[in-house]
């Protein structure tokens, strides 16, 4: 997509000791102390009349530049010596035959760097004065609502006070490729705006310099440059650094550049933030060669530091605002957890949820086995497999990409959707995960030239870039990726698993506590349990046997009414041991441990049949046991089962003069079921939600003896085998009721 | 000689205990204790009985849910001691649960009965017990 390669010609080369100024302008390098002259530009033996060589290691003042005597240099030198910071009085005038020049002074790399150049209000002069480009330049600052239109604002002005024929904004993007993002251009020229230049364009070395030296003016890169005598300075065994001059002449790389784009002239000022390359102003001249004098190159640098303060304070304003908005909404859902008690409901069910966390377009949360989604998401399918695939793929607790089909390839079916993945590790062992989805944002990449042009092979089959030749726009689709997730909305997100694991641990704290009081009830339930056994049976059979030892002792003497009532006293007994023992044995059935085993079924049931029959007139009931395949279960259960189904089939037959009970057995793939049918009373399916409850009867049975624990129990008891209990009736003609038991 | 010892705390069911085998052609005699650690000392021959050895029963009819021993501890304890080691218990008891039946047996129990809570059905399982026990059971040598 862009060059990767960093192996540059350019980027090894030694800009900042080029050992060559500009043209326009003189170089002196002094010893700071004695004004001893260590090196020269050649061009200035024009000036001095003297041979290059000669100037070299004389006093300053010695040397006459023009007809500005070198005394006076040297008085200048000194006061401006006085401080240690001579660059602080820049720019100091001189007159030098008939003319104008700036003399530039600054203490750098062990050296006093003497720039000369011409004041020159003519060439593209400032046509503002400082105090009025400032004054526009802070309004516009001001009253540009948004950052483009302060761009905007920004080019025009920095083309009017310069004159250039192009003045960009030129901003950098993720790895270092650049944006054209404002331009202010002459009508003829072909526009610019919104093309890409690749990294190379302007290498590494470069933005460091660009970072120190804030601005840079090629006059024209048609002159040629002038080297400075001698190479090497003073007792230095090198070049001088020349990173803090105006002068210094750039990488022939650079200017071969520049001619391959048609410019004649450029300057660039950088644009910074939070102590960062952002962006540049750089502008172009086409027609001719230009010149911005020290003067209006200050008023322009101040413009750009305006600007990178407004950059500044607006980015952090708007990073501020989205941050802000972002921890309100995560406290938010927060809230809302704690409140409703359910993760799921408060991510989910407020119009704050957990797509107002971050930029994302859509949500998954799979939590406690379930996938609940919100927004645009691809199926349910794709994210169980890109689940699987990040639990895979990543030990992190969190996961975020912007382009997830270039990481895996069944995203490109849904790139649409989630082309970016931001996602939380709630945990492994629950397998559970939050995820939120951005869409793919195809947009289409212009370049201002083949980006991969610049990468040539050299004979040697060294791998060098250089310059491109061709500045012909160059489209390319970028597929496959979203808007990249800010650091914020991953910090949210982790925020907000900090308080969502919290709300988790305290849920479990509770079920830990809610669980304990439950073993405490099931405890007391097991003391009432014997209570009732026990304590309530025993003053029941107290009962019972006194009258019958009453009635024994004294029933000849009672007359047949006295004999009735304690006949109702003895009956009462029975039906109260019954339903004692019923209660029991349903307590029972879900605190036993179950002991599932094989069980032989056509034993099991005809032992049931012959209990159910003991107390019945057996020629009167029928029990035919049809197929009896074998199932799991627990033998007493069981047992229990069979045996209260068939003796509910018996009583409500018992007003037949013949009845006739089937048990069927059959087996399915999942299921062994048994059905118990009988041509009883039958079920009103109006009541049929009463059949199973503890304690409930039906209108109908009431006649019948009875007290409503019977099928509860069948039904705890299926309950417990995992297996379902239902039933079909039509009042009078049949009663079927199933069981299942899963296989 | 003592023919049975029941060990049974409710005197309501001692009471139609006694009846039941008053009205026996041949009444056995029989000893009624109403705790378990009674029953401990008279079989084990120890606190008051220490020295005065009460008479052995044929067979011990013993309750499960009894103040202080329970009848489980009871039947561990008298099986645990080799004077009785082989002494026939049997369980006599209102609990149908198969784990007090099951947990009797494996202390050592000779038999588990139900409580019916009825006088007649008292009376008639009674009877079989004595009948079995005293009449027909041989004994350990």
């Amino acid at each position: 997509m862009q060059p990767v390669l960093e192996l540059t010609n350019c980027e090894r080369e030694p800009i900042q000791w080029p050992g060559f100024i500009q043209s326009h302008g003189y170089l002196l390098v002094l010893d700071p102390i004695t004004f001893t002259v260590w090196q020269a530009s050649e061009n200035t033996d024009l000036l001095t009349g003297l041979s290059i060589e000669d100037r070299i290691g004389k006093s300053v003042d010695n040397i006459s530049i023009g007809d500005l005597s070198g005394s006076i240099l040297q008085e200048l030198l000194k006061v401006a010596m006085r401080n240690s910071t001579p660059e602080a009085f820049n720019p100091y005038s001189v007159t030098i035959n008939g003319q104008l020049w700036y003399v530039l002074l600054h203490k750098h790399d062990g050296a006093l760097i003497v720039e000369l150049e011409p004041k020159e209000a003519t060439r593209g002069g400032l046509s503002l004065s400082m105090t009025t480009l400032l004054t526009q330049t802070m309004s516009d600052v001001q009253r540009s609502t948004t950052l483009t239109e302060l761009m905007e604002k920004t080019v025009q002005k920095v083309k009017a006070v310069t004159g250039f024929d192009r003045v960009m904004i030129y901003r950098f993007g993720e790895d270092w490729n650049g944006e054209v993002i404002a331009e202010a251009r002459e009508e003829e020229l072909e526009p610019f705006l919104g093309l890409f230049y690749p990294a190379s364009d302007i290498p590494k070395q470069a933005r460091e310099l660009y970072k120190i030296n804030l601005v840079r003016n090629i006059v024209d890169v048609n002159e040629p440059r002038v080297p400075i005598y001698p190479i090497n300075y003073a007792t230095y065994n090198r070049p001088l650094d020349l990173t803090h001059t105006g002068l210094r002449a750039v990488s022939p790389i650079h200017i071969e550049y520049l001619q391959n784009m048609g410019v004649r002239s450029s300057m660039s000022i950088s644009l910074m933030y939070r102590g960062e390359l952002w962006g540049l102003i750089s502008c172009h001249h086409y027609s001719g060669p230009r010149f911005i004098d020290y003067a209006t190159r200050q008023s322009v640098k101040l413009v750009s530091q305006i600007l990178s303060t407004a950059l500044e304070i607006r980015q952090n304003d708007e990073d501020a605002a989205f941050s802000r908005q972002l921890h309100d909404h995560e406290q938010t859902l927060y809230q809302q957890m704690l409140t409703d008690w359910d993760i799921v409901q408060g991510l989910t069910k407020h119009p704050i949820n957990a797509l107002d966390q971050n930029t994302a377009t859509g949500m998954a949360l799979l939590f406690e086995g379930a996938l609940h989604t919100l927004g645009d998401t691809p199926t349910e399918n794709d994210i169980m497999s890109l689940i699987e695939w990040l639990k895979a793929t990543t030990s992190e607790v969190v996961f975020q990409t912007n382009q997830l089909p270039n990481l895996y390839t069944p995203a490109e079916l849904f790139r649409e959707k989630a082309a970016g993945v931001l996602m939380l590790v709630l945990s492994r062992e629950m397998n559970e995960y939050l995820l939120w989805f951005k869409p793919e944002q195809i947009h289409s990449v212009s370049w201002g030239g083949n980006p991969e042009k610049p990468v040539e092979v050299s004979n040697g089959g060294e791998v060098r870039l250089s310059p491109r030749k061709s500045f012909e726009k160059w489209s390319q689709l970028v597929r496959n990726k979203a808007v990249p997730w800010q650091q914020v909305e991953v910090a949210t997100a982790l925020k907000l698993r900090e308080d969502l694991l919290q709300l988790v641990a305290r849920k479990a704290n509770q079920i830990r506590v809610l669980n304990e009081q439950l073993r405490l009830a099931y405890e007391e339930l097991e003391a009432f349990s014997y209570t009732v056994s026990h304590d309530l049976r025993a003053p029941l059979s107290s009962i019972k046997s006194y009258s019958e030892i009453y009635l024994e002792d004294y029933g000849l003497q009672m007359d047949d009414e006295a004999k009735a009532i304690f006949g109702k006293v003895i009956k009462a007994t029975d039906r109260m041991s019954m339903l004692i023992r019923n209660v029991m044995q349903y307590s029972l059935m879900s605190r036993t441990d179950l002991a599932p085993d094989l069980l032989a079924m056509k034993t099991l049931l005809h032992q049931v049949r012959e209990e159910v029959l003991v107390s019945e007139n057996e020629s009167r009931v029928t029990v035919s046991i049809g197929d009896t395949p074998d199932l799991h279960g627990d033998q007493t259960m069981v047992t229990q089962v069979f045996t209260n189904l068939l003796a509910n089939a018996i009583k409500y037959s018992r007003h037949l003069d013949r009845a006739t009970i089937t048990v069927q057995g059959r087996e399915t793939e999942q299921e062994i079921i048994y059905a118990v049918t009988d041509q009883g009373i039958g079920i009103d399916m109006k009541q049929a939600g009463k059949v199973f409850e503890l304690f409930q009867r039906l209108d109908t049975a009431a006649k019948y003896e009875g007290n409503g624990v019977g099928l509860a129990i069948v039904k705890r008891i299926m309950n417990r085998h995992r297996g379902k209990v239902w039933f079909e009736s039509l009042p009078h003609q049949f009663t079927t009721f199933y069981v299942s038991f899963p296989k | 000689m003592l023919d049975i010892l029941y060990i049974e705390d409710n005197s309501d069911e001692a009471d139609v205990f006694k009846r039941v085998v008053s009205r026996l052609p041949k009444p056995p005699t029989y000893t009624v204790l109403s705790n378990g650690s009674e029953a401990l000392n008279y079989l084990l021959q120890k606190g008051i009985y220490e020295g005065q050895p009460a008479p052995m029963p044929r067979f011990v009819l013993i309750d499960l849910n009894l103040p202080g021993h329970s009848g489980f501890e009871v039947i561990q304890q008298v099986r645990g001691a080799s004077l009785t080691r082989y002494l026939p218990l049997v369980v006599y008891s209102s609990s149908d649960n198969p784990k007090d039946i099951r947990r009797a047996y494996d202390l050592g129990a000779n038999a588990y009965l139900i409580k019916p809570g009825s006088y007649h059905e008292v009376s008639t399982i009674m009877r079989g017990a004595i009948e079995f026990w005293l009449a027909q059971s041989q004994y350990m040598p």
